[in-house]
């Protein structure tokens, strides 16, 4: 029996098709995984299935009846639930408040407290949640907060589960506890709708893919004992022969100076210690990938890099003084999403003191071009651009000013297959071009991949850095998306207990 | 035309309809004929050369002070100090210019806008720096200021410098005033339109060239937008906030200029009439476009001078109605069309939440 089946869905925003004539069904019990490029429509189809939107044309059944959504409350009514990809969790409140709000159990006007707390206890233990009910979001990790809104899910006894992204903020351990999750939802009979871009977590969890592209759906397959072909997949993905080639790296040289090293770095943020014991090397002609749960003081390590962060003791040493940043959140801290591509690239970089018209357009146009940047508007603001292209304006940015000292942080977070591998070869050319370059990243395949030497960040200092020889392997000459996991388990197992404070 | 730039005409054009709408509503509850109300304005204020220049001679401090502020609020600075602010600078441009009295014309206006810039931006440094090293919100302490400064010239300005029995200073020579328009246009006979009009309007230019056309002022807007974001790609952001507060309250001072050089030839305690606090709904209902604040000036200062026209109708505190409406319209409207404007725009970002 179909759980969810689409028929001819049409949407249309303007002149823009999100989805076009797209007709599918989810089957019950099962995990349906929703693959395609950023602005390939997936994200629309799922807010009409969650009742955000209202199609322009076509029907949705759930269960085999009819449904016109005209909210997410309708949706909800038809225990439909959806984790978007930024969690909607009110701080301060404890997991229990946060759980119930909007949907509260009282006697009159007074909360059940008591019957809902041990409603609350009984689905955290079944499904192996690990939550402490009683503590505030403030005080728990990002995956803790995820499995949050998974129990508001629970607690409100969805049937179809909609998750939009949701391995990209974990690590691998707790990617494997998340699966075990999902596996456990299927067995108790629960349909799972999974928004991915990671192929091989879709290799290991699916049941059924569908990809879509430029707002179609292009290809289906069943997911039989795990046997997905992945290059057939990405290239559905992208409908065309994706870039293969990732540029060959140069030979370091390491007898020039190092561009920055940190000694003993300690410090503390409102009283609590972010950043303890670090010492951390950047060479010229190297890439530093750094990895670890996210929270463990990678941020703190790149202001400290940028001169962002002075309160800190301990010894830093550079003799770089301008240093470029591809930031880990790119609409606060990466760009004025109010002003176009031109006007973006001159706040670092001005060419002139008078900014006219013509010589933004001309800015524009070029970093348009060397990038591949997708715009109808030359002059269109860059937060109206997709999160991919978003990524390549900053990307060209900070790669424009010529700086010696790189910091990446999770440069392709959100970014599609194309712009990943566009992304990945810029970072390569930059390394080959002497630069040094740190890599903060939370995907360990972009981090092997990339990485020269591999540093692992738990608690706010390094506890392992694997040299090239450890990685190189492996790595040779394979294509990003063709790693291995499985022969190489060994390794990934390592860094995955490590990211959690576990040495082998 | 930019997207943001029709879309805040629209908003700018629309409130001031609603504005319209609400005071003739008021209007009619009282017993009056709206049409009849405005058209008095309206025929006050253009039926004579004296009612025009009388309009422009208001404008004139609205548009200078401000532009002061739109520096100030492109920055994301809400500085409520200007009727401090430009008070200071006032007072030591007109002491400034009894002292140095001998100096030729052009030079001792010049050294008087000079001193009346600093003095007025050093009130306006002190709000930035305590903000920057203490993160204390420059709203309360521009308000405050505006405190410290009253008391300040009320003391130097009794004590020391004050004609006898007066509120005011010594005038300057004759001499060194600026030109009067009436003099040369006879048009504008008796009215107190001068020179230091032109001067607003020069201020406003280079104050729009300035925020829209220099890379300052994409750095200036930048942080008014993100200041994290400014920081993270590079910008000195603190030393962006003391520039932006010390120009815009320099700028604020200026406007003394039309009081002192054009009209009285003093300073005077309570010269400006608030025009430090109506500068703020000038420049928010021109968007703090300083050439929108020509414009918007110009309403304004209608009202102000045409309000007087209806005194025998209906009390002339209508026109501080009309103003207030004015604003909350502003913020309204804006909201409500930036609303309408997002969801068609998060439309055409469909690719950006895929």
């Amino acid at each position: 029996m179909h759980s969810v089946e689409f028929k001819n869905i049409t949407k249309c925003f303007g002149n823009f098709t999100a989805n076009d004539n797209i007709s599918f069904g989810i089957e019950k019990n099962s995990v349906h995984c929703i693959l395609g490029e950023n602005g390939a429509g997936k994200s629309t189809l799922m807010k009409i299935l969650f009742g955000i939107y209202e199609p322009d044309s076509g029907s949705i059944k759930v269960l085999d009846e009819e449904v016109h959504f005209r909210s997410a409350h309708d949706a909800i009514d038809k225990k439909i639930g959806m984790v978007h990809q930024h969690f909607m969790l009110i701080d301060d409140f404890t997991i229990l408040e946060n759980v119930i709000l909007g949907n509260e159990i009282t006697d009159g006007v007074k909360l059940n407290f008591m019957y809902t707390k041990k409603i609350l206890d009984e689905l955290v233990s079944k499904y192996n949640l690990g939550l402490n009910i009683n503590k505030k979001i403030s005080g728990i990790s990002i995956s803790e907060q995820q499995k949050v809104e998974i129990l508001k899910l629970l607690f409100r006894n969805s049937e179809i589960l909609i998750f939009d992204e949701p391995t990209a903020v974990l690590s691998p351990v707790e990617v494997t506890e998340f699966f075990n999750i999902i596996n456990k939802f299927k067995s108790d009979g629960k349909t799972i709708i999974l928004i991915t871009h990671k192929l091989n977590e879709v290799k290991e969890i699916s049941d059924r893919v569908s990809v879509l592209r430029r707002g179609k759906l292009v290809f289906e397959t069943e997911n039989k004992n795990n046997e997905l072909d992945i290059d057939k997949l990405s290239n559905a993905i992208v409908g065309e022969a994706i870039l293969k080639e990732t540029m060959k790296k140069n030979n370091p040289d390491y007898k020039k100076s190092d561009a920055l090293s940190m000694n003993n770095i300690f410090l503390k943020k409102n009283n609590v210690k972010v950043l303890n014991g670090l010492n951390l090397v950047l060479r010229k002609n190297e890439i530093h990938g750094i990895c670890g749960v996210e929270g463990n003081g990678q941020n703190e390590i790149a202001d400290v890099i940028l001169g962002l962060e002075k309160d800190f003791e301990g010894q830093f040493k550079t003799s770089v003084q301008k240093i470029s940043l591809v930031p880990d959140d790119r609409i606060k801290k990466g760009m004025i999403k109010e002003y176009s591509i031109g006007e973006n690239m001159i706040l670092k970089n001005s060419p002139k003191s008078f900014i006219t018209l013509k010589l933004l357009h001309g800015i524009s146009r070029k970093v348009i071009n060397d990038y591949d940047v997708r715009v109808s508007d030359v002059h269109a603001s860059l937060g109206s651009l997709s999160g991919g292209n978003q990524q390549k304006v900053i990307v060209a940015r900070e790669m424009g000013v010529g700086n010696e000292i790189l910091i990446f942080s999770h440069p392709t977070r959100g970014v599609d297959i194309n712009a990943t591998l566009f992304i990945h070869n810029k970072i390569i050319e930059q390394r080959n071009n002497d630069k040094a370059v740190l890599l903060i990243s939370s995907d360990l395949d972009e981090l092997i991949a990339l990485s020269d030497r591999l540093s692992v960040l738990y608690n706010g200092h390094i506890i392992k850095t694997f040299e090239s020889s450890d990685l190189n392997s492996f790595k040779e000459d394979k294509l990003l998306l063709e790693i291995d996991t499985s022969s190489n388990r060994t390794l990934y197992d390592e860094i995955g207990k490590l990211m959690i404070g576990i040495k082998q | 035309m930019s997207k943001i730039a029709k879309i805040n005409l629209i908003s700018i054009l629309l409130s001031l309809l609603s504005t319209l709408i609400i005071v003739s509503i008021l209007l009619l509850v009282l017993n009056k004929n709206p049409f009849e109300i405005f058209s008095l304005i309206f025929s006050e204020v253009f039926a004579s050369g004296y009612g025009i220049g009388q309009t422009l001679f208001k404008a004139t401090p609205l548009i200078i002070c401000g532009c002061g502020l739109a520096i100030c609020f492109h920055a994301s600075l809400f500085n409520i100090g200007a009727e401090g602010q430009l008070n200071a600078g006032s007072f030591i441009i007109a002491i400034v210019a009894l002292k140095f009295a001998d100096l030729p014309f052009p030079m001792l206006l010049v050294v008087c806008m000079l001193c009346g810039f600093i003095v007025s931006g050093i009130f306006g440094l002190i709000p930035a720096y305590i903000k920057i090293k203490k993160d204390v919100s420059e709203v309360i302490t521009t308000i405050m200021f505006n405190f410290i400064i009253f008391a300040l010239i009320n003391y130097f300005l009794l004590d020391f410098f004050a004609v006898k029995s007066t509120m005011h200073t010594e005038k300057i020579p004759e001499n060194a005033m600026l030109f009067k328009l009436s003099d040369i246009i006879p048009f504008f006979q008796g009215s107190s339109l001068n020179a230091s009009f032109f001067i607003a309007l020069i201020i406003a230019v280079l104050c729009y060239i300035l925020i829209y056309k220099t890379s300052f002022g994409y750095k200036l807007r930048a942080v008014g937008f993100n200041e994290t974001a400014s920081r993270y790609i590079g910008l000195k952001t603190n030393k962006i906030i003391l520039i932006a507060f010390f120009t815009g309250a320099g700028l604020t001072s200026l406007a003394g200029i039309n009081f002192v050089f054009g009209y009285k030839g003093f300073y005077e305690m309570g010269f400006a009439s608030n025009v430090g606090f109506t500068a703020i709904a000038v420049a928010l209902l021109a968007k703090n476009n300083p050439v929108g604040i020509i414009f918007s000036s110009l309403l304004f200062a209608i009202l102000d001078y045409g309000g007087l026209s209806i005194n025998q109708l209906v009390p002339k505190e209508l026109m501080l109605v009309v103003q207030g409406v004015i604003i909350l319209s502003i913020l309204a409207v804006d909201r409500l069309v930036n609303i309408y404007f997002s969801k068609q725009s998060s439309l055409d970002k469909i690719g950006g939440i895929a």
